[in-house]
Parts: C-alpha cells; structure tokens; sequence
C-alpha cells in the first residue's frame, strides 16, 4: 500500500467515524432489548396450586362465560379483528410493550417506583437546609421495599391461580384456535377469563396502595395493559371483564392483609429499644448531621411463612466489641478497606443498590426476570417465582431488622473511624447484614426453581454476599450470620414450592 | 509527509465542521520546528461547595475537596507548523469529611496535534489561524462514578480552532472547541427512576455528554517573561443529568465559567519557572474550586 492511499483510508475512515459520531442520537442510559416469546408450558393443572393470600382458590368465584356461538361473543370476536386491522401506532407500542409478559412488566414497574421513592433528606450547609423533600412521599426502604415485592408478587399469583381455574374449567377456546393470529406470541390457554386483565387490575391496587401520589401513572399503565389484551388479539372484551372482576376480588384480600400486618405501627420509637439493646456499643447514625432510621421497628411486621419456624431462624446475638472475635472482625474491614482494589470497588458498587434503587431486593427481581425470560415461564409461573422470592425476601427483611434494632451493632466506622467505604454508609445498624441474607436466600429459591443455572446463581450470590465487607460497611460475623438466616428462610420457601402443586 | 497530514486535517476540518476541539488551556503559542518543551507541573485545587444542577450546596459529609495533581505536558514541533502534544497526570483527590476513600492513580493521557493552518500579517502584527484535534484516553480503569473520582472515564475526541493574535510582546488568543465523549460503562445497573425508559435497571454503559468550550487569553509574551490572564466556559452541549441520589457521575452536565492567569519566568538557559491561579465563577455539577499550580519546564 503507498503512503497516499493509506492516508487516504486514514481520511476516510476518520470522516466515516465522524460521520457516525455526529449522527447518533445520544441516550443517557443504554437500555437492552427483550427477547419475545412463546411461554414453554400452559400448565393446565394451575387452578389447584396452593395460593398464598387466599385460603382456598374457590373463595373466588369466576361466573361462568357466555358461549362463543352467543351473538353477544361473536360482536366482541368481531370488534377485536377489526380492532387489529386498524391498529395505531400507540396501540402497536403498548402492545409490544405489554407482550414482554404483564407479571414482569409489572415488576419491572414496581422497581422502578421504588427507586424513585428510595430517598433520603439531602442536607445543604450551604443553606442550612435540607433539599425540599415531600413529607407525605413514602420512603422506599428496605423493608418497605420488600414487603411491596412481596404483596404485589403474592397477589399476582392468587389471582393467576384463579384464573387458571376459570380458564380450565370453562375451557373458553384461545384466540388463536379461532382464526386470529396474536400480534405476539402467547400461551395456549383458554381466553376466560383474561389473565393479563387480573395481572394489571392486581397490580395496580397494590402499588397505589403503596404510592397514592402514583395513581394516575399506575392507573394509566394498568387501563393501557387491559386493552392491549384486546389490541393484541389475546382476549375479548368479556374476558377482560372477568379478569378485572377476580383480581379486584384478590386484591382486597391482599390490602386487608397490608392493613393488618403491623407494618403501620412500624415508626413508633426506638430509642427506647435503643435504651434496653443488649450490646455494649449502641449504633449511631454516621451521617452529619445525624439522621434517624427508617422503620426501626419493621422486624415485627407479620411474617408470610409460619411465625415460629421463622422466629427460630433469628440470628444469635452478636459479639461484644471487646471480645477478640469482634476485633478480629474490625480488623478485617480496615485492612480489606485500606488494601481495597478496583474489582473489589466494581463489586462493591454493583452490588451496593442503596438510595435510589430498587434495593437488594430488586436487584434480585432483576435476576429473576432474566431467568423468567431464559425459562420461558407463562404468567402464572413468572408469578409464582415472585411470590416464592419476595414472600421469602420480606421475611428475611423482616428477621434482620429485628436483629438490627434488638442489637443496634454499629457500623465498622463508628468504632474506626480510618475505615472508608466505597459506597455511602447504610444509615442502619450493621447486624445482620441485609444483603447477604437476601442473596442467599434468593440464591437458595432461584437455584431449586433453575436449576440449570446453579453456577451461575452461586457466583452472583457470592459477590453481593461478601460485597459489603468490601465496601467496608460490613463484618464478616455479620454476613455469615446473614447467610444462614437468608438460607434457612429460603429453604422455607423452597419447601413450599415443592409442595404446592407446581411441577 | 507533512503535507498529507495537512491535507488530512484539511479535509477532516472542511466536512466536520463541529470537531473544532479543545485541549485543555492550550495557547495559541508554535513550538516551531523541531523544537520540545517538556513541563513539569503540580496542581492543588479545593473547593467546599460544588453544584448540584446549578445549585451552589455543601456536603457536610464531605466537607473539603483537595485535589492535587502531578502533571507531565511535552509540546514537540514536527515542524514548523505542527506540534505535537502529549498530556498525562497523576491525581490525587480526598475529602476531608465523611468516610469517602480518597482515590489516586493516573487519569487520562492526551495526545493532540497543534496545526497553524494560516498566517496573515498585518503590518508588524501577526494573526495567526490554528486548528488542533486530540484523543484522550484513560490510562487505567479508575472509579468513575464518584463524586472524588479521578475522571469520567470515557474516550474523548477533541477539536478545537485558534485565532492567535500577536503585536510586539502583546497577544490575545480566542478559541472555541468541541469535546466529543463517548460513552462509560459503570460498575452497576442503572437504576434511576426514569419512566422514559421502555426496559429499565437494564444497562450498564452510559453516555457522557459532550461540552463546548471557549477560551479567552491575553497577555504579554517576551523572551523571558510570559502573563496572562483567562477566561474559561465549559457548556455541556448533550442532555445530562444533575448530581443526585442513585444518578451516575459520568451523565452529568458538566459546565463551568473559570478565571486565571499564568505567569512563566525564564530562569537561565533552557530551563523556566511556571505558575498558575484560576477560579470557579459559576459551574454546574462541578466543584467551585480554586486552584493553584506551579511547575518547571524545560526547553524552547
């Protein structure tokens, strides 16, 4: 090649780079795309799952649907082809949007509220004020985090239960078996009653039960899922109707048990179980000025699985700061914090989920979604595994925060203050660690429900566990202590979804 | 050779218009063929109050920033025409409250070539018309997404064109750059509430946006002596994001308006003693900070 040509090239493939680099529209966040598809099972044995909220599936009853050689059905048949012969734009988005799979849209929502309201008070000393913060906003914490996960995951599923036993036991034909094709991909299950209709209505009463400012988002969202059932050529208008009709029926039961379940009562004051803490060095909050923690009291929230059998699971009581295991244990987080590297800093923050995020929690919903996705599981299974994960991480919240608030174990900082962390300090007290005790309880449900993916669950339980000794907010006495209360509960859990009729 | 290059530059500056780029506090000043200056300088910047949007706030939890910097500058002529740059600090940034660690390593290394594309004189004035493209590139994966961080982490291309002014020993030089940054990709899950977003908690590489930047200097420019004094404006010229909770560092708009002045004295033979001031008028995302520099520079 001579000199010309090769300056020449150089020329080109500059302008061609340029030519790229000035054309592209340029997103903040580079977003994935979602694979579609056909769900691999219809699981028509559904209907006689153990649910969770409900006592029995047949509380609820679905009447029964008109025939489909009724006038009244062939008009909605009709209304629904001709819906799609003239389908807009905003229809095709929604529709597309809503096939990803409503159970995992719905969480994805759910995330994504939570990281909004996962906020603390900014303090400005410049002004001597915090930044405007509305009062009436909840606080996405943890605990709250999860038990949203939790109830939203719970209800889903009741509702999926009994739709599935509608759908068998009225055997309305799908859709699809009657000359329309579904603009995305579908399980094969009969059309009555809809079960994207029961995912939105469920949905969408627990998180405005969670977020009231949210209710013309989540109101909007939810009418767009219910008629995307329509536009896609899932469901006719009646079995959208009935869908609706059963979830609106689950949902009340699922808020009754939000009403009652303590969780209200859970900002009462604390400093008088501050005052009484077994432990010789009560935890302060490192933050300047001092801040007060969230829900110190959402360890006596009613637990999802039996009371007992989780009580027992309770850590043990921590070591005293004089005792050499715990000055061991302090050792170790100065010597892991001075001597940190930079995989140890990319570990620590990928695993960090504090303010603004969905939490821990979601971070493991997150994983759980891929899997879903990779497993093809149908609306109900992508809803059982919710529920087997979030009931199982809301208790796990729930059991350390009791230890928390029982112990008040400071954070490694407040007894050496040469310790720095990678990531802001948890404004909590440090035993037991919350993020090894939801990862290994996620690992324990994850790994029984895929198990083809064990590998890869340990690894990614593994970092999040040890990943907070690297950010040097935690002890390793406290993330042991986490793992064995993470793994007992998860193995709660596990124990359930062996025996409650899923295959 | 040269003369591709040139052509080269030409060519890249005549369909892209937009790359004019910017290379630090680059003067408008040619080494001159063959010709190579190597500068040693430290830097120590502070600030205690830093801009959340363009909001002046302070951290009580973070109290002081100190920043101070190693930084190694060679200008080298390729010819009479041409120089070569080459850039690479050693940074060192700590907070003095809070329990933030500080971080430390190299950040960046520069390299751009300075072309003088035209000459006019106007009777014993001179008027000259630069242009100047740079690449800068990490030197090692340092953190990031910090608000002590050593940098933003991304690749950037940079362009820039000068109108250098020169009247006996006085000068002035204005130019105005583009610093194109491409994308990071973090430690973590973006997962700020964005309802825009149509698959959200999904990535991990963000964008960094790109900034103009204008730069005004004038002084005095004699064998011996060199002063001058500036004005900086960094404009982010891509939407970004506001220092907040759970946003990423490298998304944020970063803007500034500095003041500075340099003064350089010629100690003996080939050897000079560099000092410099600047300060933050208003900024966005950015420190308020103030910095002082001074260094040694050997060489034409």
């Amino acid at each position: 090649m001579t000199y010309t040509s090769m300056v020449r090239n150089l020329c080109l493939s500059l302008l061609l780079a340029g030519a790229g680099l000035t054309g592209c529209k340029e997103n903040t966040i580079s977003e994935g795309v979602l694979p579609y598809f056909e769900p691999s099972t219809t699981d028509p044995d559904g209907g006689t799952w153990r649910t969770v909220l409900l006592s029995s599936v047949s509380t609820i009853t679905v009447p029964a649907p008109t025939a489909i050689t009724s006038d009244a059905y062939q008009a909605e048949l009709t209304s629904v082809k001709n819906g799609i012969l003239t389908s807009t734009p905003d229809q095709n988005t929604a529709v597309n949007y809503w096939g990803q799979g409503g159970v995992v849209r719905w969480n994805q929502i759910a995330r994504q509220l939570v990281a909004k309201y996962n906020t603390a008070p900014v303090y400005n000393d410049a002004t001597g004020q915090y930044l405007t913060v509305d009062p009436n906003a909840p606080v996405a914490s943890l605990p709250f985090a999860t038990r949203l996960y939790a109830l939203l995951s719970a209800a889903q599923y009741d509702a999926l239960v009994v739709a599935w036993r509608a759908k068998y036991q009225y055997n309305r034909p799908s859709l699809n078996r009657q000359n329309i094709v579904t603009r995305v991909p579908v399980a094969d299950v009969p059309s009555y009653p809809s079960e994207g209709a029961a995912i939105a209505e469920a949905s969408a009463q627990i998180l405005t039960y969670f977020f009231p400012n949210e209710i013309s988002y989540i109101a909007a969202k939810a009418n767009e899922h219910k008629q995307s059932q329509l536009w896609a050529g899932i469901n006719v208008a009646s079995d959208v109707r009935a869908g609706e009709a059963l979830a609106a029926a689950v949902a009340a039961v699922a808020l009754n048990r939000a009403r009652t379940d303590r969780f209200s009562n859970s900002t009462d004051s604390w400093a008088a179980m501050k005052a009484k803490a077994p432990y010789d060095v009560t935890w302060e909050s490192l933050e300047i000025p001092s801040r007060l923690p969230v829900v110190p009291l959402a360890g006596r929230v009613k637990t999802w699985f039996d009371s007992t059998t989780v009580a027992r699971l309770a850590p043990a009581a921590p070591p005293l700061t004089n005792t050499t295991a715990f000055q061991t244990a302090l050792a170790e987080v100065r010597a892991t914090a001075d001597s940190r590297t930079r995989d140890q800093w990319a570990t620590a923050d990928y695993w960090n989920d504090g303010l603004a995020t969905y939490t821990v929690a979601g971070h493991w919903n997150l994983i759980a979604e891929q899997l879903i996705q990779e497993d093809r599981q149908n609306e109900l299974r992508s809803a059982r595994t919710y529920a087997l994960l979030n009931r199982a991480l809301h208790d796990v919240t729930t059991t350390g925060w009791q230890a928390k608030y029982t112990y008040f174990v400071p954070r490694p900082a407040q007894l050496d203050a040469k310790i720095k962390s990678s990531v802001l300090m948890p404004n909590n007290p440090a035993y037991v660690s919350d993020h090894a005790a939801t990862s290994a309880a996620a690992n324990t449900i994850l790994t029984y429900l895929f198990p083809a993916e064990t590998i890869w669950l340990k690894k990614q339980s593994d970092d999040a566990i040890i990943s907070t000794l690297y950010a040097g907010t935690q002890y390793r006495f406290s993330i042991d202590a986490g793992v064995q209360l993470g793994t007992g509960i998860g193995t709660l859990a596990t124990n359930w979804g062996k025996a409650d009729g899923a295959k | 050779m040269q003369q591709l290059i040139r052509l080269s530059l030409i060519l890249i500056y005549l369909f892209l218009p937009r790359f004019a780029s910017a290379q630090g506090l680059m003067n408008g000043f040619m080494k001159g063929d063959r010709k190579a200056s190597l500068a040693v300088t430290y830097s120590q910047e502070t600030f205690d109050t830093y801009y959340r949007g363009t909001t002046p706030f302070r951290d009580p939890n973070l109290g002081t920033v100190t920043t101070q910097a190693i930084n190694l500058y060679g200008v080298y002529g390729l010819g009479y025409d041409l120089d070569l740059i080459v850039t690479a600090p050693y940074i060192r940034t700590e907070a003095s409250a809070g329990y933030q660690p500080r971080q430390e390593g190299f950040q960046d290394v520069t390299a751009a070539l300075r072309w003088e594309a035209f000459d006019y004189k106007l009777g014993k004035a001179r008027l000259a018309w630069l242009f100047a493209l740079g690449y800068t590139m990490p030197i090692q994966n340092y953190v990031n997404d910090n608000i002590l961080a050593l940098g933003q982490g991304s690749k950037n291309i940079d362009g820039r064109t000068m109108l250098h002014f020169k009247s006996g020993s006085f000068f002035v030089t204005g130019q105005f750059g583009y610093i194109r940054r491409g994308p990071v990709t973090l430690d973590r899950i973006v997962n700020v509430y964005d309802p825009s977003q149509v698959n959200p908690n999904s990535g991990m590489k963000v964008n960094v946006p790109d900034v103009t930047e204008a730069i005004i200097r004038t002084g005095f420019a004699t064998k011996r002596v060199y002063v001058d004094v500036w004005g900086q404006q960094q404009t982010p010229y891509a939407v970004g994001t506001d220092i907040g909770p759970g946003i990423p560092f490298p998304t944020n708009a970063i803007g500034f308006r500095r003041v500075g002045g340099t003064l350089f004295l010629r100690l003996v033979g080939r050897l000079g003693l560099n000092f410099g001031y600047s300060t933050t008028l208003d900024g966005q995302n950015i420190g308020k900070s103030t910095r002082l520099n001074g260094g040694i520079i050997i060489g034409n």
